[in-house]
């Protein structure tokens, strides 16, 4: 790179380009479900989020009532609106246009606005864009009016009541102050006890070091919905049983391994020679630790910290299982999951809104952190063993 | 800072409360045409559990949630017990581990038979009280029928009633919107020969009979299930239903294969069903009705469960909008009218006086009919007064569950775990799409029955 450091590579704009282009695939899903979630369900299961920003076209089925019926020149009329004051005026208020009538199902859009529909027995229909009709009739409609089909030009439309719904729904203050007494203690303990372990198995000799760096590597791949049973028997025999401490217990058993991992990886990396000379002054392992060690370790700790926060935050598994099954003491997925989505989880929208809403936290977390995330990874990963 | 900044917003959200206290729907004493008030203050007398705390773990989620504590109030407020019911979608998981590691609720409301009896031979449940299996035999419309559905064996090898059936679905229905048959001019069948003549009519006519949607995320395939059971039923006797549960007789069997076909020719045969066969595989059951309302309808008739009306679009009227009918059966075959149901069941994962005295709430005539009031409670129970419910949709439905010359429940929630909730589903997917024939999705199912009976 510092060969040509100072002038512009050829390729610098394919790589952006291509950049941009990967960003743009990456969030896709991401831009449809924020669509979505200003979205009704209906709007979601009749078209695509693609569609969202476009007018759709809907047909609508209405029964014209006969008791407005007026006599004039021998021939009985109805007049009305079928957009304002008919029985799909709710669905309709705002903007619509109606593009075609029709009087059957099979057909709802036969005629143009402003034709004249056959209604048969020689009465008529005439049906214009504003909504306004009009039908005539030699006879009296008597009872049941016209049945009409029409289809009409609906503006795009959203709606804040995704958002209200979940932001509003009884108890999701209390599982927002759950989410965060899970996740707050159980970001910090494990990595309070992962730095003290980091360090020992990089900087202090003992006999079986490396046997235990390997079974750390080794616990790295075993899933953890292995240990639920046993381990929340375990939690009911010594009498912690549900509650939050277990929780907390579980989540720092589950997040050690690669917390451990990641910063004994990255602790091995500092420049031996300020630890060195630091035991040649007399340091003890504990000021080492505590006065070089942590704080260069920083952007390593940072970086497991938005990692156990996220996994945490977002953890649907370990609350069900190891939090109790009330009301009080649930946790935001839990609540998401089996209190807003509705009976067999048909409720796309909210799933939706639910989302960006659970989200915005660990977003903060995230923004708030991320220039360590990217140097203690990186430190971590590339300058390993 | 970050920490700070998170405690603000923590205690903006905490502005919300907790739940308040449910008070009681209808006023003990009110409408004594519609509710045996003397029921549930014979129940209040007998029964006071003041102080006890009762935990129950169910599926019921959202709206079921509510009406199914709307039901519990009562059950409090008659005894003085304070009752936590907390619902989950991953229900079948939850209760599994809970009863392993040691932390279960009292009791467990459990959609499928079969995970009751698996848990029941593992010595998690406790046996209801005495005289419940009698209670159910003597008081249920088909008594037998769901006698055993609730008896198991136990740990120890012997039969007892386990469970308490309480709710029930009906599944042989179809769904209709009469203004679209009154306009086409079609009528409802009566029989089966006449349903198919109807399809073929709608397909002849330049429509589409049906909407049939077997997506259901992990669940895939359990509408193609509904089906099959459905004609089983109809082609077959009811003991044979049973032994095919059972797998007394193989899956690979003609008359089950039979079954199967038929199912498909509603599903498969071109022109019969909304967007294909692959539509049909991948439409999500929930979406799948909404053809019924569109114009020009996009099919004219779609057969589910009672739960269905909750994905109509909104502000769908059942009764007005949209009706159903009865599935039918075969003129030409005398099986009478049997009918496909589910239902839940109260099973006690943990003893205690509060949870057999709920046992015994349950029977009362007051406990079905507080939720029959509301909605989506159908019940075989004869003791309840059909005034009790909501409309008459309901009360039609319940009659057809109460007349039924045979009642079956959903065979694919009884068998066991590993075919009838996932290798029956998959198959009928294949079978659906094109990509096996009838005889090899069942040969592909009956060999994984083959391979856990070993």
């Amino acid at each position: 790179m510092s060969a040509i450091a100072g002038q512009k590579s050829r390729l610098t704009w394919a790589v952006q380009i291509s950049v941009v282009v990967m960003v743009v695939l990456w969030l896709i899903p991401t831009v449809g479900l924020l669509v979505s979630s200003f979205r009704t369900t209906d709007q979601i299961s009749q078209s695509g989020w693609w569609d969202a920003a476009f007018p759709v076209e809907k047909a609508f089925r209405d029964r014209i009532p006969a008791d407005g019926e007026t006599q004039a020149n021998g021939a009985y009329v109805l007049e009305g609106n079928l957009l304002t004051d008919g029985q799909n005026a709710q669905d309709l208020k705002s903007g619509a246009k109606i593009v075609a009538f029709g009087t059957s199902g099979i057909k709802p859009d036969k005629y143009k606005p402003g034709e004249t529909a056959d209604l048969g027995d020689g009465a008529t229909m005439t049906v214009n864009a504003d909504g306004t009709f009009k039908a005539s009739s030699p006879v009296s409609f008597e009872g049941s009016g016209p049945r009409v089909y029409f289809v009409a030009d609906m503006p795009p439309a959203f709606t804040l009541s995704n958002y209200r719904e979940v932001l509003y729904s009884d108890g999701m203050g209390q599982a927002f102050m759950n989410t965060l007494t899970v996740t707050i203690p159980a970001t910090i303990i494990p990595i309070l006890v992962a730095a003290f372990a980091a360090y020992a198995l990089a900087w202090m000799e003992f006999p079986g070091r490396g046997l235990l760096i390997a079974a750390v590597v080794g616990l790295l791949v075993v899933p953890l919905q292995l240990a639920l049973v046993p381990l929340l028997r375990l939690h009911q025999e010594v009498g912690i049983g549900q509650s939050f401490l277990g929780i907390w217990l579980a989540h720092t058993g589950f997040g050690l391994p690669l917390a451990i991992y990641l910063l004994r990886n990255y602790m091995v990396g500092l420049p031996r020679d300020i630890i060195e000379s630091a035991k040649v002054d007399g340091a003890t392992d504990f000021q080492i630790f505590m006065k070089i060690v942590l704080p260069l370790s920083f952007p390593a700790l940072a970086s497991f910290a938005i990692f156990q926060f996220l996994w945490v935050w977002n953890d649907l598994l370990v609350a069900k299982v190891f939090l109790p099954a009330n009301d009080w003491s649930k946790v935001m997925t839990v609540k998401i999951a089996d209190d807003l989505l509705g009976s067999r989880g048909g409720d796309w929208g909210i799933l939706a809104s639910a989302a960006f809403i659970s989200i915005a936290v660990p977003l903060l977390v995230f923004f708030a952190m991320q220039k360590y995330l990217v140097r203690g990874l990186l430190a971590g990963s590339v300058k390993g063993g | 800072m970050t920490k700070h900044l998170l405690l603000g917003i923590a205690a903006v959200a905490l502005s919300a409360g907790l739940a308040s206290a449910q008070d009681l729907k209808f006023k003990p004493g009110d409408q004594p045409d519609r509710f045996d008030w003397s029921s549930y203050d014979q129940f209040a007398k007998d029964t006071d559990l003041s102080g006890q705390t009762l935990t129950i773990t169910g599926p019921w989620t959202g709206n079921d949630k509510k009406l199914f504590e709307s039901v519990l109030a009562y059950f409090a407020a008659a005894t003085g017990a304070k009752v936590n019911y907390s619902g989950s979608e991953s229900f079948e998981n939850d209760i599994v581990i809970a009863a392993k590691a040691g932390t279960p609720p009292n009791v467990a409301v459990f959609p499928q038979p079969g995970l009751a009896a698996d848990m029941a031979r593992q010595g998690y449940l406790t046996a209801m009280p005495q005289g419940t299996g009698d209670w159910i035999k003597n008081n249920y419309a088909a008594g037998q029928s769901w006698y055993d559905l609730s008896t198991y064996k136990g740990k120890d090898g012997a039969e007892q009633t386990y469970t308490f059936p309480f709710k029930a679905d009906l599944k042989s229905l179809v769904w209709y919107v009469p203004e679209n048959f009154k306009e086409a001019g079609y009528k409802v069948p009566e029989t089966m020969e006449d349903l198919k003549a109807l399809t073929e009519k709608i397909k002849a006519d330049g429509g589409t009979p049906w909407c049939i949607g077997l997506g259901s995320g992990a669940a895939t395939g359990w509408p193609a299930t509904d089906w099959v059971e459905d004609f089983m039923l109809r082609t077959q006797k009811p003991e044979v239903y049973d032994e095919w549960v059972t797998n007394k007789i193989k899956f690979t069997d003609p008359k089950v294969v039979e079954a199967i076909k038929e199912y498909g020719w509603f599903a498969k045969t071109p022109g019969f069903a909304e967007g294909g066969p692959q539509a049909v595989a991948t439409t999500d059951f929930r979406d799948s009705p909404k053809g019924l309302f569109d114009f020009p309808p996009k099919c004219y008739m779609h057969k589910q469960a009672s739960f269905i009306p909750t994905f109509f679009p909104e502000g769908t009227k059942v009764g007005q909008d949209v009706n159903f009918f009865y599935f039918p059966a075969y003129a030409s075959k005398d099986l009478g009218k049997p009918v496909l149901g589910a239902g839940t069941m109260f099973g006690i994962t943990k003893d205690s006086p509060a949870a057999e005295a709920f046992v015994k709430f349950l029977e009362t005539p007051i406990a079905s009919e507080i939720w029959m009031a509301q909605s989506g409670f159908l019940t075989p129970n004869k003791n309840v007064n059909p005034a009790a419910f909501a409309n008459d949709v309901q009360r039609h439905m319940n009659e057809i569950l109460l007349d039924a010359t045979t009642f079956r429940f959903d065979g694919s929630d009884q068998m066991p775990g590993e075919i009838g909730t996932d290798a029956f589903w998959k198959a009928m997917v294949a079978y659906t799409t094109g990509d096996e024939t009838a005889e090899q999705a069942a040969e592909a199912i009956q060999k994984r029955w083959d391979g856990i009976k070993k």
